[in-house]
């Protein structure tokens, strides 16, 4: 079936290809008796074009590259070019299609401008590569794209202007991408994120339920489904209607990706909705060995602070003392590496170690820390550029391993137009990784600082509570009162940190089952 | 029926089982609604286990009865020692000591019709290579006031098996389990076929010859007891289970 669709992928490049060549033909030929005087050269290009037109498009691809750096054909290199990239998609080459692209539109050729620029919208919405996009779209005019591909760019420049933070325009712009179109899903969550952006969580609830109605028929885990899913319960935090959206966390079907996030997420309504019982079990979850390699420092900081509201002082001084011992290091290493490398080449080199890695490995020295590389991996803008990377490099292996294609000279040009991109690209993911190791560190000081707070208010409110035992007033007998901690602990029931084991099928499925202390 | 009743009486009277003073309510949506699991970069299924086996040795001593064993003595008792180089297998020898004299039926052979099958050779000691697979690790709570974790695993050896002429090659599968009292202390349950050449303990008395089982009334056999090598060999299958307890060092 694999092998059908790859079938009927190929001949439809293939017809798409000769077709364009067709056309393109009949075009060159009419032109080439008017640009083109030299015989010879009209000859080559005539025969180029007959070999596209038969299938062969290496060597008429090789032609057309040999042509184009004639002097004599100035006049017509918008247009070689033009269909030289066009010959390039179809051998499946979208990168080096796309500088092709690029130059026609940095000549100003009015005849292939257009051409050129919606051709490159699409070479840069297939590869994903946001500079090109960028580039693509702010040079296009809507009204002259053809309508298949109108969503396409609508969907771009509302991606934009969110990331502009210019969000009315944002919301209008995915309004214009159609019901139906591979697009909308997407459309659909960021016009939410847009409204979210805008304090406008009512009109973001109810679009992230048309989304959710839209995938009614996909399976639980579906991507766009359960993004719609925490969508609702994030738009519902915002409204501070924490009851709604405790509820709308625990919908989040429990083996997607995004669990982990709602279950750290629930946590925070629940403390927000003051039910500290609830908040505790989801820790007991989040702080379990499963998630030894995850970036949450906040949620110890957060366990503390529900500690402190039931005067559990002795678990609290254990979370603050845990919060210290991992994270103080972390701040001190990311700290030390962005002040020894100025280099995003230094950023990447380091990055690099964690990218397919499924768990620290042992045997490789970190100066970041595991836990935060594996954080920044995860990061939006970093795993769209790595998927960018490795299209590219999937691209460089194909030339490398084409025979003929890779010792001719569009085949070397090509190899290094692509060296270019993933040099030029790794430095870019270096970069963005260098803005998320400095947030982190600021996050980390700022968490430190919140830390020492938590740990005065702790001191604070166990001296009251001593004060008040000397006094007579005794805290009243606890319900574990007579029970040795030991039953607790191989349980999995009260104390932290936990001393047994955590079984997968148990992970979030903890129950908190002490009460508070207080008087 | 009555003494189970009982029984299932003194253990609830005698279990400590909490009884908390204050009842606490789970809202319903945070119970349990779907069977899956959470999905991790690494899906294993415990972690931070109680029970550490790898990069250990473990010692045991159990004590063997063959299910299918006609006229030996169907006790024996063994030593055993392995090496987990990770916690999926393990590897050691296994020193099994046959008792000595006859099966109780054999006894019964010998007071009704005076079959005496001392004198067959019989199994006095077997050594073997054992290699166990470690299928599963779980946990489970009988009493609810305690939690056994427990290894099931698969067992394949080879050795030798010792009889009282001669020596004979072996090899043995089966399935095991092992319940643990505490991190270190375990009680391991095995259940293993046995495949080797043995001899066949009954032989025909021939009288002239040597003694064996009397063919009728008349025949007699009060000639000297037979060689071990009178006795044929055949392929010999015995199942057999180890009760025994293991220590982690």
């Amino acid at each position: 079936m694999r092998n059908l669709k790859l079938l009927l992928a190929f001949c439809f490049a293939i017809v798409t290809a000769s077709s364009e060549a067709r056309t393109t033909r009949k075009v060159t030929q009419g032109r080439t008796s008017v640009g083109i005087k030299d015989t010879s050269l009209r000859q080559q290009l005539s025969n180029a074009l007959a070999l596209a037109q038969s299938g062969q498009y290496q060597p008429a691809a090789q032609a057309l590259f040999n042509l184009v750096k004639r002097p004599e054909v100035q006049s017509e290199r918008p247009q070689i070019k033009y269909i030289l990239g066009k010959m390039l998609v179809a051998m499946g080459y979208s990168q080096v299609a796309a500088y092709q692209f690029v130059d026609v539109i940095r000549s100003d050729s009015n005849k292939y401008l257009k051409k050129s620029i919606e051709e490159l919208s699409i070479v840069a919405d297939s590869l994903g590569d946001d500079t090109l996009l960028n580039y693509a779209v702010s040079k296009v005019d809507v009204n002259d794209f053809p309508d298949k591909n109108k969503d396409m760019i609508y969907f771009r420049i509302g991606e934009i202007k969110l990331k502009n933070k210019n969000f009315e325009d944002a919301v209008q712009a995915f309004n214009r991408v159609n019901v139906g179109s591979p697009y909308n899903n997407q459309a659909l969550y960021l016009k939410a994120l847009a409204y979210l952006e805008l304090k406008k969580p009512d009109p973001a609830v109810s679009i992230f339920q048309q989304l959710l109605e839209h995938r009614k028929g996909s399976g639980a885990t579906d991507t766009n489904r359960v993004s719609a899913l925490i969508g609702i319960a994030r738009a519902l935090y915002q409204k501070q209607d924490w009851d709604s959206s405790i509820e709308a966390y625990s919908v989040v079907p429990r083996d997607s990706f995004y669990w982990h996030d709602a279950l750290f997420e629930q946590s925070w309504a629940m403390l927000r909705g003051a039910r500290f019982r609830s908040a505790l079990s989801n820790f007991q979850s989040l702080h379990s060995a499963y998630y030894e390699d995850f970036y949450i420092p906040e949620s110890l900081l957060l366990r503390a602070i529900v500690y402190l509201y039931i005067c559990k002082y002795d678990e609290m001084e254990k979370v603050l003392s845990l919060y210290n011992s991992i994270y103080e290091p972390v701040r001190l290493k990311i700290s030390q590496f962005i002040n020894s490398n100025p280099e995003p080449a230094n950023f990447y080199m380091e990055f690099e170690k964690v990218i397919g890695a499924k768990q620290k490995d042992n045997n490789t020295t970190y100066k970041i820390p595991y836990m935060v590389l594996r954080s920044i991996r995860e990061e939006g803008d970093v795993k769209r550029s790595l998927s960018y990377l490795k299209r590219v490099q999937d691209e460089k292996n194909k030339i490398e391993t084409s025979g003929s294609f890779r010792v001719s000279g569009l085949g070397q040009y090509s190899i290094r137009v692509l060296n270019t991109r993933i040099k030029n690209t790794k430095i870019l993911i270096g970069e963005m990784v260098k803005v998320h190791l400095q947030n982190m560190n600021d996050e980390l000081k700022d968490l430190s600082e919140q830390a020492s707070f938590i740990n005065y208010e702790r001191l604070s409110s166990k001296k009251d509570s001593a004060k008040k035992k000397i006094a007579g007033k005794d805290l009243p007998q606890m319900i574990d009162s007579g029970v040795d901690r030991e039953f607790y602990v191989q349980n999995g029931y009260e104390f932290y940190p936990f001393k047994g084991e955590f079984w997968l099928d148990e992970v979030g499925n903890y129950h908190y089952l002490g009460t508070q202390s207080c008087e | 029926m009555k003494n189970t009743f009982i029984c299932l009486a003194a253990v609830i009277l005698l279990s400590t089982t909490v009884f908390a003073k204050e009842l606490i309510q789970l809202p319903l949506e945070e119970l349990a609604r779907e069977s899956v699991s959470p999905v991790f970069d690494i899906n294993d299924s415990v972690r931070n286990r109680n029970i550490v086996t790898q990069k250990k040795y473990e010692g045991s001593v159990f004590y063997g009865w063959s299910l299918t064993e006609p006229i030996a003595n169907v006790s024996k008792i063994g030593l055993s020692g392995y090496y987990h180089p990770s916690e999926d297998d393990a590897y050691g020898l296994m020193f099994i000591k046959n008792f000595s004299g006859v099966s109780y039926y054999a006894k019964q052979l010998f007071d009704q019709y005076k079959l005496d099958f001392t004198r067959a050779p019989s199994p006095e000691a077997s050594l073997f290579f054992d290699y166990n697979l470690k299928a599963f690790y779980g946990k489970m709570s009988l009493s609810k006031n305690t939690v056994t974790n427990y290894h099931f695993f698969g067992s394949l050896a080879g050795g030798i098996i010792k009889y009282s002429h001669k020596t004979y090659p072996a090899i043995a599968t089966g399935l095991g389990q092992k319940f643990y009292f505490n991190k270190k202390l375990s009680f391991r349950f095995d259940f293993r076929i046995f495949l080797n050449q043995a001899p066949i303990p009954f032989l025909k008395c021939e009288p002239g010859k040597h003694e064996g089982i009397k063919n009728s009334t008349a025949d007699s056999c009060n000639e000297p007891a037979p060689k071990f090598s009178d006795f044929d060999e055949r392929f010999t299958i015995t199942s057999v289970i180890d009760l025994g307890i293991s220590y982690l060092f």
